[in-house]
């Protein structure tokens, strides 16, 4: 492996962080399974109002609690709904908060992590210190106070979710930038005159980004996790709206009667999702990270 | 790390915008009723005598009346669910434990299709939503199969055992220790059959962490040197495994642990809502539906603390298992 040359000189965003992605070689399979998965999602929400054989919204169109029939493929829910055209509508909601969230604390994790590694001194201590306090606590505590205060609503959630994994990016990107701003590179860089964003920015930042792509691809799980969680206690997404987790949470209500397709094509959607970001970040990490083989 | 922690809480429920005395009223009530509401709960008084009240009512363990109903004390309602949640997440770290330390030091000691399916696993378990996960296994084991209860934490009618010398309370709230202390042997069947199921969904959920921990970690230490000398010497694969590579690898994992605990804590609210547990995570739910802001908060900072806690038992319990940190 080349990773020591690699490590050595400042390199492209484009050879560090994209080309993993797609070159032969360990994890691979899992990458191309995530993103299978991930792009199967992502098509059929988008196209959701083409493909989607009935009103996900319309009640009464069917029995209530039908089991699954060549009629109804995925079943119908206790108000007569259409489980299928629900299911293909489902993701449209989650995902979008799911999107929002990672990007909303993305762009203030990746930052704040680099700054304050590269400042170093009581800037650094300060802001580890709250990162970490944060970092400690429940996800789904601070998430579910932070939506108690402001209020139940599809941006408060995206927020709530944001915050709590701010540390997340935060304490990659820090523990990255101590490592790398030692190398001998940033030292010359420095010496011919680099100012402190052009240091962070062309030499550090290329280095640490593949990390980002790691830490943003579990976010995405975690987050369609939480968004799922929030739903399922009443703080999500409004209940009108056609939803895995909406789905999920009031379709186990039919579960005594032996209801299993009430919840199970929104749980597989869930679980389904999570899981390719999830095997696009552990494929990831096994490509850069020689470790992990 | 306490202090942060509550500031943090403080900031969260005061500093920023929201109001709790307005989520409380309608939009138009009275605003003279608001204003002595917003007296009553002193949140008129300037911001850092706000935060100094708050600390010093934390100081004498007094975590506020309840906003909602008969205004009782929060930190008694916390505390008499306390019990059920710590029931619930001390089985499921046992799970979570056995199965991912298990699963993963297996995967470790066979590479090839034994270890991709460690990973496999490892992964789907991740993403597996806990109430999901729940779900199938009350589908299954409760209503099709009819062998367990699908929830609450005694079946109806069962009452807990009550443990007391005179006046002196012995009771822990714990039904399966209680129940054993008592020699009420039923009552542990009964306790432990309503367990099995939320134990088992929330900690197969949290085993994934661990086996992956075990795995990397185990694939690492299994090329130590000192692995390879204990091979040397000739004994047993076996040994060199469980006893020798397991042992040294798992010592990172000890100090994860205390980060394990919120995520088990976080999957025990939603654990405790699917299984219908009266515990400090239905408490919070119920809390936030009724609007109940001090029970909220009280409820948060009983969390923080209690976190703060394990995290310091887990150092004390590092530094006793890695002898190099007492240096």
């Amino acid at each position: 492996m080349k990773s020591s040359a690699r490590q050595a000189q400042p390199v492209s965003i484009m050879h560090h962080v994209i080309s993993p992605l797609f070159g032969k070689g360990h994890g691979r399979a899992l990458v191309v399974f995530g993103f299978a998965i991930v792009i199967f999602i992502a098509v059929m929400s988008i196209s959701a109002p083409y493909i989607s054989p009935h009103d996900p919204t319309l009640i009464g169109l069917g029995p209530a609690n039908s089991a699954p029939s060549y009629q109804f493929p995925f079943g119908t829910d206790q108000y007569g709904r259409d489980l299928l055209s629900r299911t293909i509508w489902g993701g449209r909601f989650i995902m979008q908060v799911a999107v929002a969230a990672v990007a909303i604390c993305m762009a203030i994790g990746v930052p704040i992590g680099l700054v304050s590694a590269y400042t170093g001194g009581n800037v650094d201590r300060t802001a580890s210190l709250i990162m970490d306090s944060i970092y400690a606590f429940p996800s789904l505590v601070l998430a579910i106070m932070i939506i108690s205060v402001f209020g139940v609503t599809i941006v408060n959630e995206a927020l709530a979710i944001a915050v709590v994994y701010i540390p997340s990016y935060f304490r990659v990107i820090r523990s990255q930038v101590l490592a790398v701003k030692e190398m001998a590179y940033v030292d010359a860089a420095k010496s011919v005159g680099a100012g402190v964003p052009s240091v962070l920015l062309k030499y550090i930042w290329p280095n640490v980004a593949s990390s980002v792509v790691v830490v943003a691809t579990v976010n995405f799980a975690d987050s369609i996790l939480t968004t799922a969680g929030l739903d399922f206690i009443g703080l999500g997404l409004p209940v009108t709206l056609p939803d895995w987790g909406i789905d999920l949470t009031y379709g186990r209500q039919a579960l005594p009667i032996g209801a299993w397709w009430t919840i199970a094509f929104s749980g597989l959607m869930i679980l389904l999702a999570a899981l390719g970001f999830s095997l696009i970040s552990e494929g990831y990490a096994e490509r850069t990270n020689p470790k992990l083989r | 790390m306490i202090m942060i922690l509550l500031s943090v809480v403080f900031v969260v429920m005061r500093v920023l915008p929201g109001n709790p005395v307005l989520l409380r009223f309608e939009k138009n009530a009275d605003p003279a009723l608001i204003a002595a509401y917003t007296h009553a709960l002193g949140l008129d008084k300037p911001l850092y005598m706000q935060y100094l009240d708050y600390l010093w009512n934390l100081v004498h363990g007094n975590l506020g009346l309840s906003m909602a109903g008969a205004f009782e004390p929060v930190g008694p309602q916390i505390l008499s669910r306390f019990p059920a949640t710590l029931e619930l997440t001390f089985y499921a770290f046992i799970v979570a434990v056995v199965v991912g330390v298990l699963m993963g030091a297996f995967g470790a000691r066979k590479p090839g299709v034994p270890d991709d399916t460690v990973k496999v696993f490892g992964i789907l378990i991740y993403a597996f939503p806990v109430f999901f996960l729940g779900m199938i296994l009350q589908l299954i084991f409760g209503i099709w199969l009819h062998w367990l209860p699908v929830g609450g934490r005694l079946d109806p009618g069962v009452v807990p055992t009550n443990l007391s010398i005179g006046s002196v309370q012995l009771a822990t709230g714990l039904y399966t220790i209680d129940s054993l202390l008592s020699g009420n042997l039923a009552e542990f069947v009964d306790a432990v059959r309503h367990l099995i199921l939320p134990a088992m969904a929330l900690g197969l959920v949290i085993s994934g962490v661990f086996v992956r921990m075990t795995r990397t970690n185990m694939m690492e230490t299994m090329r130590a040197d000192f692995v390879t000398a204990a091979r040397a010497r000739g004994l047993k694969e076996r040994t060199v495994v469980y006893s020798y590579a397991l042992r040294n690898a798992l010592l990172p994992i000890v100090t994860i642990m205390g980060l394990q605990f919120a995520l088990l804590l976080s999957g025990a609210i939603l654990t405790e809502t699917e299984f219908n547990i009266l515990g400090v995570g239905t408490y919070l739910v119920d809390r936030i539906n009724f609007r109940d802001y001090t029970a909220v908060q009280g409820t948060v900072v009983f969390l923080a603390i209690l976190i703060s806690t394990v995290s310091l038992i887990v150092d004390i319990l590092y530094a006793y298992l890695d002898p190099r940190v007492r240096l």
